[in-house]
């Protein structure tokens, strides 16, 4: 507040506070979706300084990866970030199959590309209900997103067993091949998607109320973003050309023909765009892939094997690339003594392990980079100045999973 | 239970190894760097002496050579006999890749003292959250941090729970404690 209002203020009312206010959101505001702190200083309506605090939902997870064996820990690992379980599988094995120098079966890889792709779709749909429910549509929006993040986990259920805890993803592979039908029920689900994603925009992208509350505001500007190491749409909505399916690629990527959606504006609607457009651009990538795969469908897979039984999915009889696991799994897993880093591109972001193992059934040590974690970090930077009424709309924007921050 | 698998970690190779990309550049620049084996996939690991590691930082994320710009994390390991704060360093640029570590041997450490290690947060503002979850969870001190509180856990908790030796306060999930603050 300027020095003569002040002034002004004191001598005509002296009974009115002009001193900055410290107000508390959380840890449990229905808005963070999770359980985080924010201290926020305000000064009138403005925000002039904020404190998160975390660790609400420290589970110790790179603890219980010390103290665990491969094999458990893969089970746990779906919670760290728990909207996109598929990534932080395949971010462990990425790393655990660097140090081993694991070379994965072509089919494997297809799987689990067709797979997190579809997991980018359910989380990104999660946020756009939810996001609009920050923003205060409640007038039913996110029954829309919803229905179809419904058609997605009953093909998750059926070919992973769980609808958000996959355990999908597994050191050398992936863990069986869909069942009969599946494909058919996914390429009926992409038929019908685009059409879904234009009844959003037309509900959403057009609306005055929404654009209001979202043109222009939070601001993230290119160096800000850089600086503080996020990843993710948030950047890409900044003009930062970031997405390591592209820069560093890994996994059939290379062979597959998508764009990245970048867009420069770096505001709260440009994140929303970058993320409508990561959509589509799924759509596109599993289209292809089930084109690619090697093998075929499952049916065509076993018709090829000479049976129709579902139990020939290791069999010796197959060719290499249509195996589904490298080196079939048991309880002592162990891998190599050696350190690596690997990183794959989450809905979020560079989600990436660092580990050090000794060769033992153990890790010798598990660090996790989360890009919710490093997303978050920016926080200040982008509410401070900015009204206390924004400051959802901000935080929601930068989609954070408190899971992942915490660990 | 800890100190039975903690026993032998992955040690470097003992002969020394030549300088690589970065290495060279590095020793361009007039500051020294011990290489160690690479990491997998053929990344190049260097060791820096603590005192080096600022100005060696500042230099890579800003020269139009290596544009190392993109700090991926901070992480702490407890050895054997030394602690290490591993950086991992990407470029948002280019494909380069680099980690640092900096270590500081046990027996420097005085009875009842943190291993201290400079701090890179004040000049970059991404390692400000990973060295204070570093301190919190493995207990080394960054030197110059502008706020090094913990992060994960509470406030007023004791010990680094990382540690090998860490035993869980016997208190800490007792909600009917009275003095308990959490």
């Amino acid at each position: 507040m300027s020095t003569e209002l002040n002034t002004l203020i004191e001598t005509t009312s002296p009974e009115l506070k002009t001193q900055e206010m410290i107000i508390n959101m959380g840890p449990q505001h229905p808005a963070t979706h999770g359980v985080l702190r924010l201290i926020v200083t305000l000064d009138g309506e403005i925000v002039k300084h904020v404190e998160p605090v975390l660790g609400h939902l420290h589970r110790a997870q790179e603890w219980q990866g010390q103290n665990r064996t491969w094999f458990q820990y893969q089970a746990l690992i779906d919670r760290v970030d728990y909207l996109s379980g598929m990534y932080t599988s395949w971010a462990l094995s990425r790393s655990a199959e660097t140090i081993e120098g694991t070379v994965v079966p072509k089919r494997a890889e297809y799987l689990r590309v067709i797979l997190s792709e579809m997991n980018r779709i359910t989380s990104h749909l999660l946020w756009l209900g939810t996001y609009l429910i920050d923003l205060g549509a409640m007038f039913g929006f996110p029954f829309y997103p919803f229905r179809e993040r419904e058609k997605l986990f009953d093909l998750f259920e059926a070919v992973a067993g769980q609808r958000m805890m996959f355990n999908y993803i597994r050191i050398g592979g992936v863990v069986r091949n869909p069942p009969f039908g599946w494909f058919a029920k996914l390429e009926t689900f992409l038929d019908e998607f685009p059409a879904r994603i234009d009844e959003y925009e037309a509900i959403v992208t057009e609306n005055p109320i929404f654009l209001k509350r979202t043109k222009g505001v939070g601001y993230l500007s290119p160096e800000v973003a850089m600086s503080y190491g996020m990843s993710g749409p948030c950047v890409r909505a900044s003009g930062i050309n970031l997405d390591l399916r592209k820069t560093k690629p890994y996994s059939i990527y290379p062979e597959l023909d998508f764009k990245v959606p970048v867009m420069t504006e770096g505001d709260t609607w440009a994140r929303y765009m970058c993320r409508i457009a990561e959509m589509r651009e799924c759509v596109n990538i599993i289209r292809q892939c089930i084109k690619q795969i090697p093998g075929g469908t499952t049916e065509e897979l076993r018709k090829g094997l000479g049976t129709t039984g579902p139990e020939k999915d290791d069999s010796k009889d197959l060719p290499p690339e249509h195996m589904i696991m490298a080196k079939k799994q048991n309880a002592g897993l162990r891998v190599k003594a050696g350190e690596g880093f690997a990183a794959v591109e989450s809905p979020r972001g560079t989600i990436g392990c660092y580990v050090v193992s000794n060769g033992s059934d153990k890790a010798y040590r598990f660090r996790w980079r989360n890009p919710s974690f490093c997303n978050l970090s920016a926080i200040s930077e982008l509410l401070v100045g900015s009204p206390i009424a924004d400051v959802m709309a901000i935080f929601g924007s930068i989609d954070v999973i408190l899971p992942d921050v915490d660990r | 239970m800890t100190e039975a698998h903690g026993a032998k970690p992955a040690e470097e190779a003992p002969k020394e190894l030549p300088a690589a990309f970065f290495g060279q550049f590095l020793a361009e620049n007039g500051i020294n760097s011990k290489r160690h084996a690479d990491h997998s996939g053929a990344v190049e690991c260097i060791e820096l002496a603590a005192k080096d590691l600022l100005p060696a930082i500042k230099l890579m994320r800003t020269s139009a050579d290596t544009q190392l710009n993109y700090l991926i994390t901070i992480s702490g390991v407890e050895q054997a006999n030394h602690f290490e704060s591993v950086y991992h360093f990407w470029s948002y640029n280019n494909l380069k890749e680099l980690v640092v570590k900096v270590i500081v041997e046990k027996s420097d450490v005085p009875e009842g003292q943190l291993p201290v290690v400079p701090s890179i947060a004040n000049f970059w503002p991404a390692a400000n959250w990973h060295e204070r979850e570093t301190y919190d969870l493995v207990g080394i001190r960054y030197e110059g941090h502008p706020y090094l509180r913990r992060l994960l856990n509470p406030w007023d908790w004791d010990g680094h729970p990382l540690r090998r030796d860490y035993k869980q306060p016997v208190d800490s999930l007792n909600d009917k404690n009275p003095h308990s603050m959490r």
